[in-house]
């Protein structure tokens, strides 16, 4: 729980660290970006759905066509509204001009918004593929991008090979001391899909350390139930419903999550188990 | 003949003339209030939706820090659509669909828009038939989670976005 709070306070900076340096482009001599720098950064204050924001950024791109942070500012309006044509117009754009610092971007949104689960895959291998250094988190600070990737081919069907990657992702977390909110979770519901339950519940016990989830609960129920083990069934199903009531589940401001269960799987499996009994 | 020849050359050094102004000079961008604001449209809106605190103070869902919200959970909407939405046989339609509308203060729903591409996030038209179940089993959701801001419920944008392949609906987002 302790690494899920650092990682919303630093998230939540994010849009400090979004900010271009205007200064460094005067510093390297290219004044065209300064200008446009300068420029955009008049959206302050202004919301990034309104007329104000979009304005001021169409005239920094006036001012330098290749400015990628005008064009990623622009996007989010886009994405946030679901406008895919118009979002992808100009996150390519950003993209084109400045891939180090997009392309992992653009990725996680594939998914988080689209669950363009190929699109996010090919986004976060090609930033690999460009960079010596780590790709760093989604945009929202839950997952690691790697992670993300896993869940993407997850999605796809390749089960074994989203488990290596969350997997071996894990392993640096833990060392590095930053894991994501849901990354022992995603793995144990991996292990419990591919029938290895005792790894599974392994997997459910670390989340529940870490941050307990009604979904934890859920998945670790459904893995007792399948090694026989009743009691211990009942149990986490019980808690299970108990966390969901007090709101303590798997949340996206602006998706619900792979591996989110809602009230009404929790009901009818206790409903299901009792008819059973 | 010579009169039309005139005419004819005017017309052409007006249509040359104005595909060099349009380069010389890029249209600019008219915005509404808020990217992707739906005005009310007679034509195709009905007029018994009304708005409760005026289309300048419509928000986004994710405004009021709920996520999206769904009455009794995305479940319901999930079987709704599973159980009505009956995919086109040997179809090979492939893509994205949005419906986009207005949640108002009551929970009910109007002005309806949708957006429609392939996987590649180029528009496109789907079959028709595709359309129409969609957005009419999107209207008949009779009732939406009424949002609140300061204790004053809202009018709010909301959208469903349908991952369409080979005529299957496959996945409803958000």
């Amino acid at each position: 729980m302790k690494y899920f709070s650092l990682l919303i306070v630093l998230f939540s900076c994010l849009n400090l660290f979004a900010q271009p340096n205007c200064e460094a482009y005067k510093y390297n001599g290219d004044t065209l970006k300064y200008k446009a720098c300068e420029k955009a950064m008049k959206i302050k204050g202004h919301y990034q759905f309104s007329k104000e924001y979009q304005t001021i950024l169409d005239e920094a791109i006036e001012i330098d066509p290749t400015f990628d942070y005008a064009y990623w500012a622009k996007s989010i309006a886009y994405l946030k509204s679901g406008d895919f044509v118009t979002w992808k117009k100009l996150i390519d754009k950003a993209v084109e001009y400045n891939p180090k610092e997009h392309l992992g971007y653009r990725g996680w949104c594939r998914y988080q918004f689209f669950r363009d689960y190929k699109g996010a895959i090919k986004d976060i291998e090609k930033l690999d593929s460009l960079v010596d250094y780590d790709i760093g988190q989604s945009q929202n600070g839950t997952y690691h991008l790697n992670i993300a990737k896993g869940l993407c081919y997850k999605a796809i069907g390749e089960k074994k090979k989203a488990i290596e990657i969350i997997q071996k992702q894990i392993q640096l977390n833990e060392e590095e001391k930053f894991l994501g909110t849901y990354d022992y979770l995603h793995l144990g519901v991996l292990y419990f899909e591919t029938e290895k339950f005792e790894k599974a519940i392994d997997l459910f016990q670390k989340q529940s350390k870490t941050n307990e989830l009604a979904e934890n609960q859920y998945y670790l129920s459904l893995a007792y139930r399948k090694l026989d083990k009743i009691s211990q069934y009942e149990a986490s199903l019980v808690k299970s419903k108990e966390l969901y009531i007090q709101d303590k589940k798997m949340s996206d401001p602006y998706s619900n999550p792979m591996d989110k269960i809602y009230l009404e799987n929790i009901e009818n499996e206790i409903k299901q188990h009792t008819i059973m009994k | 003949m010579k009169k039309n020849f005139i005419l004819l050359s005017i017309l052409l050094f007006s249509i040359l003339w104005s595909c060099q102004t349009e380069k010389k000079v890029p249209e600019k961008q008219e915005y509404l209030r808020w990217v992707g604001d739906i005005e009310q449209n007679d034509k195709v809106d009905t007029s018994d939706f009304k708005i409760c605190n005026g289309d300048d103070n419509i928000l986004q869902y994710f405004n009021l820090g709920k996520g999206p919200v769904y009455k009794d959970e995305k479940l319901k909407i999930l079987h709704t659509f599973n159980s009505k939405y009956k995919s086109t046989r040997g179809s090979n339609e492939n893509g994205l669909i949005r419906i986009r509308f207005i949640v108002n203060c009551e929970g009910k729903t109007g002005r309806f828009r949708v957006l429609q591409s392939d996987y590649n996030y180029q528009e496109k038209e789907f079959d028709k038939e595709i359309i129409t179940q969609l957005l009419s089993i999107t209207k008949e959701i009779e009732q939406w989670e009424v949002l609140y801001k300061n204790e004053t419920p809202v009018d709010y944008y909301m959208y469903l976005i349908f991952k369409i392949s080979d005529g299957q609906l496959t996945e409803i987002l958000p």
